[in-house]
């Protein structure tokens, strides 16, 4: 992915689109290591709601985040996109699952808007905010937000998701 | 830096580890002349090579100590304490000079770096012949804290570098062409039939052999950490006013550079606390009856999967009791808490932040923080710390680190939709359990099922349960009997695969969380299995550790006679004559049977069943075999001693169940000795009095 940021008057942010059920989000492509196709996940037992499985990439075993999950949507049972994402603070990768990447947009730093206040609070946890585009709004989404060992530590009470699934 | 002062330090680095290493073996042995030319080689090296990079501090130091290892190494000078002691500070102010160099690049010019006194107290020794000066006292320098090591440690140039083997750099180089050779070859062949086979076996050779030079070239032995140890247990034991010996074990070891660093900080911990608080002084260790000098084995080796390294020490071992009291007066814990916990978990309190038993806080150790820092460390990377300790004999520390990036021989087995690996060192014995089998080899007690292995009962988990995997239904399972932490179980699961070597990859922290897997590996098909790890299985499917298992009772039972206290004991209840409860050490319990009345034979007017090659006593002190006339009678094969004719077979109505036991002590009981077992009493079977201490 080459993801490039053209320095113009207003500041253009590339987005790469993605789509979790009827949802639309985004990601700035910078912050994608790689989009990889159908995948098959191995499930982790005795793991968080949230992780997906696990995948073998490049010699290292990523896990992987089921977005799905983490929306309150009943996971496909199959991985149609997968995305290689960096967890900064542990310094690894980890993989994010969604169910559709689609074009890469090109978005206005300017329009874009802080979370409402009326999300819910698992909502608040994950979104980072959204952009306004002409026909409509994309929430953007953020490997720091989404990292496996944040997403280990909070809670998430709207959407019945167990943090320490059996971690005695 | 400059390139070569680089080297310097990295080549100075290690003839000073070998100065140290000699220096304190020198002191054992004084006349040794090999360790002598060994010693004088390190600083004449390093003198040599400062006139050359001018480095005048070093190159003054160097030079007053190689003048008086001349003498020692003509044997015109002994080598008494006081030399060692000197050349000792002499290496340490060596040390600290190369250390400011690699921090700052210059010798360091301030005033605490003078180093007159120094050399002066090395020209006396050499001029008044190895007598201790007058003005040693004076001139005895401490070392000048270097205020830059803390933040430079990491830069160290010796931290980043690791020294391989010119060949094994060849031979990689060498391997690495081939791959490319081969990759061309494959690119050209464009997948065509049989050409395209010799390719891939080709590619499958080379990867092999590059994978273990890589491999080889990454890991060092642990000796080479474990001597950077006798010089630090000197100085300690003689701080302490302990006599100390350290001795090693399994040095050849190998294991990988970056986990080698990592054991660093916690084997330097351990090793303080079993010479400050493990090795009693002198004094009382001939008072009880030990020799005076005490010994700390440090041992390494392979053991399933996993690096074990022990500190051992032969000291006063840690008392449970005072751990506890310790516990609830630093409010670590309350003191009901402190009444339930078994022997074992009490050791685990050490562990705990904050936590230490010595009344005065010592210069080496005592401010509460040591065995916290201890199992932090080694869990960082991966790694498992457990604690065994008897009271008087001393403690043992095992760390157990991973070889992460390593290549175990591991079981496969299947369970559900999903494929894991098991560690091919711990698996003893593979059994596969058909339906119909199932009530001969299966048998519960309570509710914990048992796998029934010739003599001996095993307690059995199933993989799906624990993992809440959905159930595999067929006509049987298979059972891998698997050893962990020193304790026997039965592992079943849907089915087995290949025995195969497992590339370990690590997993993610949050997915370690759990305890049951210890790494994930990619099999030859493609599919990823974690890798269990089964100390923390045997934990999560609450198979308690500390119990004895039924197999080396006779083992433990001697062991039991010299144990002086009783402690909550684990116990099998069953319901004798009329209802009452009755409670047998779980120890001495062999197997339980179920008897029809006409396999109960009569001689002499005892009860008797035949077993395998013999018969075993029926003790009925119910009279069960008498009134339940026409139905089995269920039969506890136990015995009290270590000795083959104390076996007997106890009648009971029924078994209940195994639980932990605390014995009344005699002026609480009425007559019979009781057991309070899960808030209700228990008679303990007599007989069995030196097996209940076993804990």
């Amino acid at each position: 992915m080459n993801g490039t940021k053209e320095k113009g008057d207003a500041e253009i942010i590339s987005l790469c689109s993605l789509r979790v059920g009827d949802a639309a989000f985004g990601m700035d492509t910078q912050q994608i290591h790689e989009v990889l196709g159908a995948s098959v996940l191995q499930p982790v037992p005795l793991s968080h709601d949230f992780v997906g499985g696990v995948i073998p990439y490049r010699g290292d075993v990523l896990l992987v985040v089921c977005t799905r999950r983490l929306l309150g949507l009943e996971p496909l049972g199959k991985v149609l996109n997968l995305l290689v994402l960096r967890d900064e603070v542990e310094n690894e990768l980890f993989g994010l699952a969604v169910d559709a990447v689609d074009d890469v947009l090109t978005v206005d730093a300017a329009s874009f808007e802080a979370n409402p206040c009326t999300l819910t609070a698992a909502q608040k946890a994950i979104f980072a905010g959204a952009y306004k585009l002409r026909d409509g709004v994309i929430v953007r989404l953020e490997p720091e937000l989404l990292r496996p060992s944040r997403l280990a530590e909070i809670q998430f009470p709207g959407l019945g998701i167990r943090t320490a699934a059996g971690v005695a | 830096m400059d390139e070569l002062i680089k080297e310097f330090l990295v080549e100075s680095q290690e003839g000073l580890d070998r100065m140290e290493r000699c220096l304190t073996e020198l002191e054992l042995q004084p006349d040794n002349r090999e360790l002598l030319a060994e010693i004088f080689r390190a600083v004449h090296t390093i003198k040599g090579t400062t006139g050359f990079l001018a480095l005048p501090r070093l190159e003054k130091l160097a030079h007053a100590g190689e003048h008086l290892l001349g003498l020692l190494r003509d044997g015109r000078l002994q080598a008494t304490r006081t030399v060692v002691d000197a050349l000792l500070a002499l290496l340490d102010r060596l040390r600290s000079i190369l250390q400011i160099i690699g921090a700052t690049g210059q010798e360091g010019k301030r005033e605490c770096d003078d180093d007159t006194a120094l050399i002066a107290l090395l020209d006396d020794l050499r001029e008044s012949g190895g007598v201790a000066p007058v003005r040693e006292a004076a001139a005895m320098p401490t070392a000048p804290a270097i205020p830059v090591e803390q933040n430079t440690r990491a830069t160290q140039p010796t931290d980043q570098t690791l020294r391989v083997d010119v060949d094994t750099m060849n031979r990689m180089m060498n391997l690495v062409g081939e791959l490319v050779l081969t990759r061309n070859q494959i690119l050209q062949a464009n997948g065509s039939g049989e050409q395209f086979t010799a390719l891939t076996r080709r590619l499958d050779g080379v990867t092999a052999d590059l994978r273990e030079t890589v491999m080889r070239a990454r890991t060092q032995p642990v000796g080479q950490l474990f001597q950077k140890f006798p010089r630090m247990v000197r100085d300690l034991a003689q701080s302490c006013a302990r006599c100390v010996r350290l001795d090693f074990d399994g040095q050849e070891t190998r294991l990988d550079k970056s986990l080698l660093e990592a054991l660093k900080d916690p084997l330097t911990h351990a090793l303080r606390n079993a010479v400050d608080h493990g090795i009693e002084s002198p004094g009382d260790r001939v008072r009880s009856g030990k020799a005076l000098e005490g010994v700390i084995r440090l041992s390494a080796r392979h053991e399933g999967g996993q690096v074990v390294i022990e500190v051992a020490d032969d000291g006063g071992g840690i008392s449970a009791e005072n751990v506890l009291k310790r516990a609830v007066e630093r409010g670590l814990l309350t003191p009901e808490r402190a009444l339930t916990l078994s022997e074992t978990e009490a050791l685990q309190i050490v562990f705990a932040p904050g936590f230490s038993t010595r009344d005065a806080v010592t210069v080496v150790s005592g401010r509460g923080v040591g065995m916290d820092v201890v199992r932090s460390n080694v869990e960082s990377v991966g790694g498992v710390v457990e604690l065994e300790s008897k009271l008087g004999e001393g403690t043992t520390l095992r760390m157990r680190v991973p070889l992460t990036l390593a290549i175990v021989p591991a079981l496969v087995v299947r369970c559900g939709p999903s494929s894991f690996a098991i560690p091919q060192n711990a698996v003893c014995e593979l059994l596969l359990v058909m339906r119909r089998d199932e009530s001969r080899m299966v048998q519960t007690i309570g509710d914990a099922p048992m796998l029934r292995l010739r003599e001996e009962l095993l307690p059995l988990v199933s993989l799906n349960d624990l993992l809440g995997l959905a159930k595999h239904i067929d006509n049987g399972y298979y059972v891998a009997v698997l050893e962990a932490k020193g304790r026997r179980f039965g592992l079943m699961v849907d089915d087995l695969l290949d025995p195969q070597e497992i590339v370990v990859k690590p997993l993610a922290r949050v997915l370690r969380a759990s305890g049951v897997f210890s790494g994930a590996s990619v099999l030859g098909n493609g599919e990823l299995a974690l890798i269990l790890d089964l100390s923390g299985l045997a934990t999560r499917a609450r198979l308690d550790l500390a119990e004895t298992s039924a197999a080396d009772v006779s083992a433990r039972a001697a062991e039991a006679v010299e144990a002086s206290r009783a402690e909550g004991t684990s116990v099998l209840i069953f319901e004798g004559c009329g209802g009452e409860r009755g409670a047998i050490p779980l120890h001495a319990v062999e197997r339980i049977e179920r008897l029809m009345p006409e396999q109960v034979e009569y001689c002499g007017g005892v009860a008797l069943m035949q077993i395998t090659g013999g018969f075993l006593p029926l003790e009925d002190a119910g009279g069960l075999l008498l009134n339940g006339a026409g139905d089995s009678v269920t039969v506890v094969v136990c015995h009290r001693g270590a000795e083959v004719n104390s076996r007997i077979g106890l009648v009971v109505e029924r078994v209940l169940n195994i639980a932990e036991a605390e014995v009344l002590l005699p002026q609480q009981s009425h007559g019979g000795r009781l057991a309070l077992v899960q808030e209700r009493l228990a008679t303990m079977q007599a007989g069995f009095e030196d097996l209940e201490r076993a804990a």
